[in-house]
């Protein structure tokens, strides 16, 4: 199942991943489409520049046309009538010429072509005017006749067909160059158009890429934040459920171990009762073995004897011990259970004086033992349960004294810090040291470390865990043996919390 | 004879305890003490409440009566016996009742006076003192006064 899931999330990532890159791509492209459009923009003006251009020169080769002949046109006229209209008339055309040559030349600078047409008219302009100054000339000092005459034998005419002929050549080469460029135009305005078009096209794609990934990612984002927040509920909910059957089992554990220890003293009670009472019906038989030894040895049988002086009170003497030692166990377990249920009444805590405290109470077992036993100044403050922590540390001081090491005195201290958030308080000791075997065992009810040649149930670390666990903390050992033992007691800060 | 005319009859003991065992030392115990009343023992309550409240001869319809209550029953806890002895409307809530018990919990000693339970003894595991807390509690017995019921 779970791999199932994992190959559709793989495939989807997979799916995903293609289509951001194909929008990235068509991102790419667009950009692309905008550059050339643009590109393309301006080659457009540049060739309506020229076409424009093309039209300029073509006007000024008609201008220039149009006023050598009118010019041309009023000269005649005035030799052939004298009249000075013609003369005003062939002034005012003939001054504008140089202006329009100078234009032509201006604008075809850049044609070598027309350049080199322009170039064999120039000196045909020259002998023309040269030639019709001398005619007006004439004319102007009243020798019509002679003018008439001079302009009849000139080169004028066919100096003006040349021009004529020359111009034309030139307009039509415009004419020619205006046909190409006109149709660059058009060529540059039809890639326009496609350029357009597959910008509109890629434009559209892209867009419908995009929508589509945003709206995926979209309900993608909804579905894991609403998985999110239907695990975050569930979590909870399962949180809750656990703390309460938590709760459950530990009261359940509580009672338990509440009911058992009652009714494991009920029968105790009964063996216990028993015993007292057959103690007292062996002392008169034990009187009766007597005075039969004293009185009649012959009825008094040596198994009877052993009987009653030495397996009875034997007998009585193992069921007396272990029903007290069955005794200690069960109030034990009664007084861990009675522990369990009480309530912890977490308050600020002064470690050094409690420390103090705890040492000063025990003072004079430690001494007994011949211990030293220090506190390390200062200790953090704490908010906890006072009565649980002195137990805690009462019961492992404690422990630190019992299991000397033979050969050197022993020692005792007691050092608190901060770590992580929690308080550790260590007792570090300088005895006999626990097998490394047995670090998790000692903290088990009713089990023991190393040689038993000290008085104890095992009942001390059993408590000092549930404790620990109790208010929210836990506790460990360092050890090896022959080397001292460390235990180190983590708790929370604040109880409270 | 006493003051309503009938004939002086020694009070009698109702012993409601399960375990046989534990019946039968504090009945030695309270016969050591001299203590010759009759005991009747019952092991469980539904028996133990028919006799108190029903029988011709139990303490409801004839006579005075001491209550010996193990709180620790099958059928029923001995709490609720004391609740229907000591009850505003019951004729033996005069009765004098001794709780028997192994717990020594403080909650349920507050509980058991509180119902009306006139001495609460814990069977401690040290016989001993288990015998000597029965012998007193026969001295105390041959000392007070039983009530008759009404």
């Amino acid at each position: 199942m779970a791999r199932a899931f994992d190959k559709v999330a793989v495939s989807e990532e997979r799916f995903g991943r293609a289509l951001v890159a194909f929008v990235a791509l068509g991102f790419g492209l667009l950009i692309a489409a905008a550059v050339a459009v643009g590109w393309n923009t301006v080659r457009t003006s540049q060739h309506t520049e020229r076409v424009a251009h093309t039209q300029m020169v073509r006007q000024a080769i008609a201008d220039l046309q149009v006023d050598l002949e009118q010019s041309e046109t009023a000269r005649r006229g005035y030799l052939l009538t004298g009249k000075p209209l013609f003369l005003t008339a062939y002034r005012t055309t003939g001054g504008v010429i140089p202006g329009r040559y100078r234009l032509i030349r201006q604008l075809v600078e850049d044609n070598p072509a027309q350049i080199a047409r322009l170039d064999r008219i120039v000196p045909l302009l020259q002998r023309l005017t040269v030639l019709r100054a001398k005619s007006i000339a004439f004319g102007e000092a009243g020798r019509l006749t002679a003018a008439q005459r001079e302009f009849s034998g000139d080169a004028s005419v066919p100096l003006m067909r040349a021009i004529r002929y020359r111009l034309r050549a030139m307009a039509s080469g415009e004419a020619a160059l205006l046909a190409v460029r006109t149709a660059q135009q058009a060529n540059a305005a039809r890639l326009f158009y496609i350029m357009a078009g597959l910008a509109s096209v890629l434009l559209a794609i892209v867009a419908t890429l995009t929508l589509t990934v945003v709206v995926r990612n979209t309900r993608a984002l909804t579905a894991s934040r609403d998985d999110l927040r239907r695990l975050a509920g569930s979590l909870e909910d399962r949180v809750t459920e656990r703390t309460a059957d938590l709760a459950m089992a530990n009261e359940e554990i509580q009672r338990f171990a509440y009911i058992v220890s009652h009714d494991l003293r009920s029968p105790l009670v009964n063996v216990m009762g028993f015993t007292a009472e057959l103690e007292a019906a062996a002392a008169p038989l034990g009187e009766l073995v007597t005075r039969a030894e004293a009185e009649a040895p012959q009825i008094l049988t040596e198994e009877a004897r052993l009987a009653a002086r030495e397996d009875l009170p034997e007998a009585l003497g193992f069921i007396r011990t272990s029903t007290a030692k069955m005794d200690r166990l069960i109030n034990a377990i009664l007084q861990l259970s009675r522990q369990g249920r009480r309530t912890l009444a977490p308050e600020p805590l002064d470690l050094v004086a409690l420390c103090d405290t705890v040492i000063g109470a025990i003072r004079h077992v430690i001494d007994d033992r011949g211990v030293t036993a220090t506190v390390v100044r200062p200790m953090p403050t704490m908010i906890a349960d006072r009565v649980a922590v002195e137990q805690i540390l009462s019961n492992l001081v404690e422990n630190a004294t019992k299991y000397l090491h033979p050969g050197r005195p022993g020692t005792v201290t007691l050092s608190a810090r901060k770590h992580l958030g929690r308080i550790v308080i260590s007792v570090a000791d300088n005895g006999r040291g626990i097998d490394p075997r047995d670090h998790q065992r000692i903290f088990d009810l009713f089990r023991r470390s190393g040689t038993q040649d000290q008085p104890g149930e095992g009942i001390g670390l059993a408590h000092v865990r549930a404790l620990a666990y109790r208010m929210g903390g836990t506790i460990s050992v360092e050890s090896a043996l022959g080397e001292g033992a460390t235990f180190h007691l983590t708790l929370p800060q604040d109880q409270t919390v | 004879m006493n003051a309503h005319g009938q004939p002086h009859r020694p009070v009698g003991i109702v012993m409601i305890e399960d375990d046989e065992g534990h019946a039968r030392l504090i009945e030695k115990n309270i016969r050591r003490a001299g203590i010759n009343n009759p005991i009747r023992h019952f092991t469980d309550g539904g028996t133990a409440l028919r006799h108190l409240f029903e029988d011709v001869d139990g303490p409801a319809k004839n006579g005075p009566a001491l209550v010996l209550l193990d709180l620790n029953l099958p059928d029923m806890s001995g709490t609720d016996i004391l609740t229907r002895i000591k009850a505003e409307d019951s004729p033996l809530r005069r009765a004098p009742v001794v709780v028997l018990t192994t717990t020594d919990d403080k909650v349920e000693i507050q509980r058991c006076y509180d119902l009306g339970c006139n001495v609460y003894i814990t069977k401690p595991v040290n016989y001993e003192s288990f015998a000597q807390a029965i012998r007193q509690l026969g001295l105390f017995l041959s000392v007070i006064q039983v009530p008759e019921v009404e």
